[in-house]
């Protein structure tokens, strides 16, 4: 264990507003501009920007660089407590409720550190157990999606009441080309289990649907989904879901033309 | 210096957002009952179905959950799942993918929590990618399109989903 190889807390972590230990201290740990590292034995600063400062990075983030540069203890105006329970998981002290300048924090500190550690068990008894906190953790995260969820099954529930299978099977020309595209949307608004895909794939190529139209709509129907797209966005953010859906709906008529002509290939050279 | 001052925190969910989606489609079904109520009765009838659908699996990825915030620290799913993961994040991710059952909007949950402690976008977009590799649906595609066209179908969905869930990664990382 880290922890145990410490002797006394040599490098001191503080988030800053600014680069030098004359700057203010962040109020949150998580959205401090910069970390300032200072080596209590040598007394030298190392600088790094905040990743998570951008706002668009998650907090998370900024945990994973103090473990990195390898703190022993944050000295900050507040830090949340779930970054509080890995930093402590790491062996990194985290003591809160300071302001001032960071110099004045450090003097502070290392007159009297020990005195400020208490302030770290009053926040540690808060969990009484890591079992019931990430219990307590994950339910609440599940149930802040549910709504969305909700909203998901509802317009799929809709979708599959108002539109008819003759109407999907109407949107196909007759075309390899243009079957391919119309196979790509016609999956990426549909959504359910992918055993529909294949019925109605099956029933596609009975009417006489090319394979090229069947495959990128077995493709699309689980890779890209419209319907959920808000649900998407909401949850991992606007433009890794555009990009994802985007990117899929074009794989889905590649894949298609790949898988074809290979079949083809086969069929006709080998069987 | 408070804490939770003046600053928000962008990257809280939006939970307002959520209900108001949620409320979005409640007015739809309401509207819609007014115009067609034997349809929108069935879109209901639909909805169980979904919602039944996808009791197993939130399930599932509620022990997922638990699992990873009892267990998993951000630096280690930055190490598994991260940007320097590589090949091996781009593996494991593909596996996960080809192996979750249900639909994909039940996954979310668990993706946004892998997202919130550290887990790149490849990784993400490679997983939710390979869902539409089914192992256990194989042997009744089998039985409607041929083993050979399956066969080739997997293979090249696989790579696809590789390519996209790298593709991805590399417009997020450019254009963030």
């Amino acid at each position: 264990m880290r922890k145990s190889r410490i002797v006394r807390p040599v490098k001191i972590l503080i988030p800053s507003e600014g680069t030098s230990l004359d700057s203010q201290i962040g109020d949150r740990f998580g959205t401090s501009p910069w970390f300032l590292i200072t080596d209590l034995t040598t007394m030298t600063v190392e600088i790094y920007a905040n990743p998570a400062a951008d706002m668009k990075s998650t907090g998370m983030q900024a945990v994973a660089c103090v473990i990195e540069k390898k703190a022993d203890v944050i000295l900050t105006g507040y830090c949340s407590p779930l970054a509080e329970k890995y930093l402590r998981a790491n062996g990194i002290k985290v003591i809160q409720n300071l302001q001032g300048k960071g110099f004045n924090i450090l003097e502070q500190y290392k007159k009297k550190g020990y005195l400020f550690s208490r302030e770290c068990d009053t926040s540690r008894s808060e969990y009484k157990s890591l079992l019931g906190f990430s219990l307590l953790q994950t339910l609440r995260q599940v149930a802040v999606m549910l709504p969305l969820i909700g909203g998901v099954i509802g317009l799929l529930g809709l979708f599959n009441a108002f539109v008819s299978k003759q109407v999907l099977l109407s949107i196909f020309p007759g075309s390899n080309g243009l079957d391919t595209l119309a196979g790509s949307c016609l999956g990426s608004i549909s959504a359910g289990n992918p055993i529909n895909s294949y019925i109605l794939g099956n029933a596609l190529l009975k009417r006489g649907v090319s394979l090229f139209g069947i495959t990128a709509f077995i493709v699309s129907w689980v890779s890209v989904g419209l319907l959920q797209l808000p649900a998407e966005i909401s949850l991992l953010g606007r433009r890794f879901a555009i990009y994802r859906n985007a990117f899929s709906f074009l794989m889905a008529g590649v894949i298609a033309f790949l898988t074809v002509t290979v079949l083809q290939l086969f069929q006709g050279s080998f069987f | 210096m408070r804490p939770g001052g003046s600053r928000r925190n962008p990257k809280q969910t939006p939970t307002t957002r959520i209900w108001g989606f949620f409320a979005l489609v409640l007015l739809i079904y309401g509207g819609l009952y007014i115009v067609s109520p034997r349809k929108t009765a069935e879109a209901l009838k639909n909805c169980g179905h979904f919602a039944s659908q996808i009791a197993i699996p939130l399930g599932l990825v509620f022990v997922f959950m638990l699992f990873i915030n009892l267990f998993l620290s951000p630096s280690q799913i930055m190490n598994f799942l991260g940007r320097k993961a590589g090949f091996k994040g781009l593996f494991l991710s593909a596996i996960a993918g080809i192996i979750s059952v249900g639909p994909i909007f039940a996954w979310y949950p668990l993706l946004k929590n892998l997202r919130d402690k550290g887990a790149s976008s490849t990784i993400l977009a490679t997983f939710l990618c390979n869902r539409s590799v089914k192992p256990f649906l194989l042997p009744i595609m089998v039985s409607f399109f041929g083993w050979k066209y399956v066969l080739i179908l997997t293979f090249f969905s696989v790579l696809g989903a590789m390519t996209v869930g790298v593709g991805v990664g590399v417009l997020t990382q450019k254009y963030p």
